[in-house]
């Protein structure tokens, strides 16, 4: 039918009857919304990078071979050399010992219905040899390794949305993400400096080195080709010296740069005196600056009296012997050359370094400290490492990379090392040479080694904590991952989409990493970004923004860069030679303006793509100014970077930009914008600055800008359609929505994104009307018709999982030791069979309300004969515990990977009809939030002419302070659409002053015979009397918002309080009261609600009666009296103070007949006598509790409980003692700690 | 009695090699109600009582659906 295959171009029509067929009929071919995948790419991309096919090395390849051989030495200087070959990764399949399954796949669906996790099991071929004998090979498994769905060891890779269909997918199922005990698991897109770029860095916490440090530096984060970077920093010290910092297992180290330089090369101080300042007849002599502190650099390095490349080399090994890991047979001379290796510029060679490489950074090192002279000197700016231009992206994949190449080399550094010592302390006569340790060495060695590679990443992903002994170069250990919540759609695909700065920024005090910088333009969207404690932080990708996986070929441009006039001699003076630089490679040099023409060569080749210029290079030219930014041609062809695609004016195709050279161009916004002469490019649409959920907010550009951030966030908090295969989900919490429909008012990539596909809304006929009095404050009027016609109605699945083993991870008990089911020959009890069948769990479809049992299980032995019995006979219910009604949607039975194990897990759904009630929360799509305060009854909402009632009735007032004219454009866009018919163009930036939108729409309206202002001549309901304005009605797309009053309300009058102090305690969950705090107790202070103020602060809270003696004034001292005769159950009441009672036998000359008062006793059986002035008061508990605790630190409080104490309200009254005459102010009653008695 | 008597093997025989001895096998099979589940990977009904291990006759899939109720389910219509 269609030979072409699947259509993918999409308008911003309905398309229903396309739709419709696209539903029934899933695509065979490909998916029709490849935008959407093209969103998810990079973490899939990244992830098949570790394992690429096609005979490509992959990242984890590049890793072995810079991890390299390992080195051991026996008792007897045998030496073992072992290296790890390669790594495979296997796709997800049932383990051997599963004799049953007919399919070997386990599929990801089926991962997330048995709380799974889906992995592959990872395989690694070491290779060891003995002294020079033969290198032998073994394979061992390191354990499942989590694996990337539709990555390509994924076996939903490639498959058409049809098959997908068939897997319980989605039909545009996106992959990205991995799935961790059921759960989707996504990691973070990270924003981290840009690679292979010295960075001008002022920072004053780089004067806390050491003495005559400065703030100024130079950091190179250089990232090796397995994608693990290594940061160098060039600290810039007051006398004109230069050291070199990096960190290596997170320990600091500085080494003189000149020792590196040394190192690196044969050469001497005149070389680097060029190097760094440039020929005899340069300009760069005249620089008295540079040329002193050369001098002072190369004088002062003359006390290490190191000279050759050897001596330094060997000076340097000998330091970093230790903190290098090198085996004892490696001499200095090497391990310099290890750590050459293995830290300095590891971009420009860790492998096998040749001595071109070498000079490679001998010749960026130099560059990067004239850098850092030229920023000392003021020639050039700083950096700023917040804005994009400076940052690139670490991708997840990558991520994942670092740590499995990070725990490789563990393994065979330190694992191994210690596994071999344990096994020459047990087996001590043993040898490397020894028949013994062939055969032990694969197993029995690599066994004990901690080699299960797969748990380390399985737990990096539930946790998101990086466990690691260098740190990665990353300045975060946590909150690496998050779950990928399917609250809707929208919230989904924008986790893929978000990319965070790091959480050590989010306790930085300052807010310069949270500013919206204009090298973000294009590449970060300006208006998706959350507000509160993570706002400017967690930012979201333009939605053309693509991010590069892997490098691309830049293998020409060193040819060309020298063909084009590059040449290798340089002068410090940036007016004389800028540098030509790939990838943090100096491939030469140019004058400023042969740099200009470079550049836009290049640029022109990279556009035709004929000179082998890949479109994708980044070809940033900073062009030389008065103080700027560093000059030169900084040219990337390296994966991680953003790239965003514009038009190129001379042959107007498309182009590709990267941030760093985007400040330095001129690229016009639109058509009309364009600078003759000056503007290079033009945006595609303005709208591509956006992310995907910023272009779904309609008229967006007629919004008040923070209005569209709110929508942003709304509109991931909408309760929409959150997936097509609900029926194979298990997510522990789910909302839907019913009645979902398509808006009428939508832009193109609605279509594009297939938003259709789960929709997230509802279009209401909106009034904007002061009725009733019930759309105060942001409340809205529900008609009760509209919602009894379905309107808003919502359902929320829990799925519950209940597992009768202990803990997962703990594999101790193997043994079945609970079953599901009633325990066999019990009687069971009605009220458990009303929600149970016969094998103890639940029906479906049944509904269950507080205190009902979910399931039954018993606990079972094994007999003699192996057999399972229960011996007990008592059956154990687990129970429905929140107040809130449900049905029973699914019940799962779970089963073993080997599939012989009995029933230990099962997995029931519940559903929660949710429909809107008083208290939920809606918004349209501008940031007009609202709550339902009624559900008007049809009969008594307004109407118009033509007999329409609002479904949605809200206040005027909502408007004139928060500027949405967005949302009066869509109320009339979506009115005349739904007379027309027609689905509504919402994209922004399409009107201008001469084309309004108004005007657009409201002719619209005309031809529909409607005012044109989209106002209306309305009449109340309740009196049928028409208004005397007219009232503004029109069609607007309104969200179910997911904060509902059910999840929300709180009340109480007594529950459950703290136990020191007797007040209620805190949480809704647990029953708990809501705070009448500081700010509260003023108010009702200032409105003199004495009585309400007592009945919150005392009455329902920590009212307590207690005694107290009036004499002594304590709490502490109080005593029941115990009567010897009596009981324990006859309740006391005397209560006598033990203070002031004096013990019996304890009184001299003791006359029973004289004492005056009741004798009384105590629970020691003592006598006492007196006491008794004690009464009871009501004082808070919390007041008790300050009394034991200031008890207890030897402070004694005193209430003073006489009528006489307490205060006296009234007039001051003037008493004349005898003989004395007293201040007035002496005669102010005492204040403080006085109890008046109840 | 054809109990004694030989039988074929059957396709999904692999089943027997479950849990206990083949003497406690006959004891097992007579334990607990028969119940209905449904596999989730090729929709096939089958019956297993308490002890079985929980697997798919025909295809060895691991989840098991529960069937719905027959009961009468109803609730107040409000």
């Amino acid at each position: 039918m269609a030979p072409k295959g699947t259509d993918t171009t999409w308008d911003h029509e309905f398309n229903l009857l396309r739709r419709q067929d696209l539903f029934r009929n899933p695509p065979t071919d490909h998916t029709a919304y490849p935008a959407l995948q093209a969103a998810v790419d990079p973490h899939i991309q990244s992830f098949n990078a570790l394992f690429p096919e096609g005979g490509r090395k992959g990242l984890i390849d590049h890793g072995l071979a810079e991890i390299g051989t390992k080195t051991y030495l026996d008792p007897e200087k045998n030496r073992l050399t072992v290296r790890c070959k390669n790594v495979m990764l296997q796709k997800s399949q049932v383990p051997p010992s599963n004799k049953f399954a007919k399919n070997r796949e386990i599929l990801p669906a089926e991962c997330r219905e048995r709380h799974a996790t889906y992995r592959g099991k990872l395989m690694a071929t070491f290779e060891y040899r003995i002294n020079s004998g033969d290198p032998v090979e073994f394979v061992r498994e390191l354990g499942q390794l989590p694996i990337m769905v539709k990555s390509n060891r994924c076996h939903l890779q490639n498959n058409s949305p049809a098959l997908l269909v068939k897997r319980k997918e989605e039909s545009e199922e996106l992959g990205g993400y991995f799935i961790v005990n059921g759960i989707e698991k996504i990691i973070r897109l990270l924003l981290v400096n840009r690679r292979n770029f010295p960075l001008a860095i002022n920072r004053p916490s780089f004067t806390n080195r050491g003495p005559s440090y400065t703030p100024y530096g130079i950091i190179l984060r250089s990232v090796r080709p397995d994608e693990t970077s290594q940061t160098n920093v060039l600290h810039y010290l007051n006398d004109g010296n230069v050291t070199f910092r990096f960190s290596w297992r997170k320990n600091e180290y500085l080494v003189p740069v000149m020792m590196i330089l040394k190192a690196l090369v044969e050469t001497n101080d005149r070389e680097i005196f060029e190097g760094l300042v440039g020929p005899p007849n340069s300009k760069g002599i005249e620089n008295t600056f540079l040329t002193d502190r050369v001098e002072l650099l190369l004088r002062t390095y003359k006390v290490y009296g190191l000279y050759s490349k050897t001596q330094t080399r060997a000076y340097l090994g000998e330091k970093f012997r230790i903190v290098m890991g090198v085996p004892d047979t490696m001499s200095n001379y090497e391990v310099g050359t290890e750590f050459l290796r293995k830290i300095v510029l590891v971009h420009l060679g860790c492998v096998n370094v040749t001595e071109e490489q070498d000079t490679d950074k001998f010749k960026m090192l130099l560059f990067m400290m004239r850098k850092l002279y030229a920023l000392a000197a003021g020639d050039c700016a700083v950096d700023n490492p917040d804005a994009v231009q400076n940052q690139e992206i670490l991708l997840g994949g990558f991520l994942y990379a670092q740590i499995l190449k990070e725990r490789m080399d563990d393994l065979l550094s330190y694992n191994l090392k210690e596994a071999l010592r344990d096994y020459f302390f047990r087996n001590n006569t043993t040898t490397f040479i020894s028949e013994q340790f062939a055969k032990d060495f694969p197993i029995k060695i690599f066994r004990r080694t901690n080699e299960n590679l797969g748990n380390t990443l399985e737990y990096f992903l539930s946790t998101g904590n990086l466990v690691s002994a260098s740190g990665l170069d990353l300045q975060q250990t946590s909150g690496f991952t998050v779950v990928a919540e399917k609250l809707n759609f929208l919230r989904f695909i924008s986790h893929f989409r978000a990319v965070h700065r790091g959480s050590f920024f989010a306790q930085l005090k300052t807010t310069t990493v949270r500013k919206l910088l204009p090298e973000s333009w294009g590449f970060l969207c300006p208006v998706h970004t959350p507000d509160g404690s993570p706002c400017g932080l967690l930012n979201h990708l333009a939605h053309k923004c693509k991010i590069m996986t892997q490098p691309v070929d830049a293998t020409q441009i060193p040819r060309l860069a020298v063909e084009l006039g590059a040449v290798d001699i340089s002068s410090a003076a940036t007016d004389e030679s800028v540098v030509v630089m790939l990838d943090g490679k100096i491939i030469g040099w140019c004058t400023p303006a042969e740099s200009q023409k470079l550049a836009e060569t290049f640029r022109h080749w990279k556009v035709q793509g004929n000179q082998g210029v890949p479109k994708e290079l980044e070809i940033g030219l900073v062009p030389p100014s008065n103080g700027g930014s560093y000059p030169g041609i900084y040219m990337s062809s390296s994966a991680s970077r953003m790239v965003r695609p514009v038009k190129y004016l001379p042959t107007s195709t498309e182009d590709y930009v990267g941030p760093l050279e985007q400040p330095y161009m001129s690229i016009a916004c639109t058509e009309p914008e364009v600078v003759p002469g000056e503007s290079s490019h033009v945006e595609f649409d303005p709208t591509h600055i956006l992310s995907i959920l910023a272009n779904m907010t309609p008229f967006s550009d007629f919004n008040q800008s923070p209005r569209n951030m709110y929508q942003c966030q709304m509109g991931k908090q909408t309760m929409g359609t959150p997936a097509t295969a609900l029926r194979h989900r298990t997510d522990n919490k789910m909302y839907r929505l019913q009645t979902g429909q398509t808006p009428i008012v939508r832009s193109p990539l609605h279509n594009a994104y297939g938003f259709d596909n789960f929709p997230n809304g509802m279009n209401a006929v909106v009034a904007v009307i002061s009725y009733t009095g019930y759309d105060m404050d942001d409340a809205m009027i529900i008609n009760k018709s509209a919602h009894e016609r379905g309107f808003g109605w919502g359902t929320i699945y829990k799925t519950k999982k209940i597992s009768l083993k202990d803990d997962a991870r703990t594999k101790a008990t193997k043994n079945v030791q609970k079953m599901f089911g009633f325990a066999p020959g019990a009687p069971i009890k009605a009220a458990a069979r009303a929600t149970l069948d016969d094998d103890g769990l639940p029906h479906v479809g049944t509904k269950i309300t507080e205190g009902d049992t979910l399931c039954a299980w018993h606990t079972v032995s094994a007999d003699y004969s192996g057999q399972l019995i229960n011996r007990d006979g008592i059956t154990h219910f687990e129970k429905y515990k929140e107040s809130e009604e449900c049905w029973v949607d699914e019940v799962r039975v779970i089963g073993s990977e080997n599939g012989n194990e009995v029933a230990q897990t099962i997995s029931i759904k519940l559903r929660i009809p949710r429909q809107p009630i008083i208290g939920d929360k809606f918004s349209s799509r501008h940031g007009q939030k609202g709550v339902c305060s009624q559900k008007w009854p049809a009969t008594d909402m307004p109407f118009s002419e033509s007999g329409i009632q609002p479904d949605v009735i809200i206040n005027p007032h909502a408007f004139p302070s928060r500027m949405t004219i967005g949302m009066f454009v869509e109320s009339l866009a979506g009115k005349a659409g739904s007379l027309h018919g027609l689905a509504q163009d919402s994209t922004p930036f399409r009107f201008d002053e001469e084309n309004t939108a108004g005007d657009y729409f409201g002719h619209q309206l005309m031809k529909a015979g409607y005012n044109y202002h989209g106002n209306e001549p309305m009449y109340s309901g309740i009196t049928g009397e028409e208004f005397n304005c007219d009232i503004y009605i029109g069609v607007v797309y309104y969200q179910r918002l997911r904060h509902m009053v059910n999840d929300k309300y709180q009340v109480r009058t007594t529950g459950p309080v703290v136990p020191t102090t007797g007040q209620p305690i805190k949480g809704r969950k647990k029953g708990g009261g809501i705070r009448v705090g500081e700010m509260e107790r003023d108010a009702l202070l200032a409105h003199g609600t004495a009585f309400l103020l007592q009945d919150r602060l005392l009455n329902c809270s920590d009212y307590s009666r207690s005694w107290i003696c009036r004499s002594c004034g304590s709490f502490l001292s109080v005593q029941p009296t115990v009567s010897p005769f009596i009981g324990k159950r006859k309740a006391v009441t005397a209560v006598r103070c033990r203070n002031c009672a004096k013990r019996l036998d304890q009184i001299e000359d003791l006359d029973l007949m004289k004492v005056d008062g009741e004798i009384w006793e105590d629970g020691q059986g003592q006598q006492w006598i007196g006491g008794d002035d004690t009464t009871t008061v009501v004082v808070p508990g919390a007041l008790k509790f300050l009394d034991v605790e200031l008890a207890a630190m030897g402070v004694k409080l005193k209430y003073r409980l006489d009528p006489k104490d307490a205060v006296r309200r009234g007039p001051l009254r003037h008493k004349q003692l005898d003989g004395v005459r007293m201040e007035k102010s002496a005669l102010a009653p005492m204040s403080g700690g006085m109890i008046t008695v109840a | 009695m054809s109990r004694e008597a030989y039988q074929v093997p059957s396709t999904s025989g692999g089943a027997y090699t479950g849990s206990g001895a083949p003497g406690a096998r006959d004891l097992s099979l007579s334990e607990g109600p028969l119940m209905q589940y449904i596999c989730s990977d090729c929709a096939v009904k089958m019956s297993l009582r308490k002890n079985d291990p929980i697997r798919c006759k025909e295809c060895g899939g691991r989840v098991l659906y529960k069937e719905r109720t027959k009961r009468m389910v109803q609730f107040e219509a409000r």
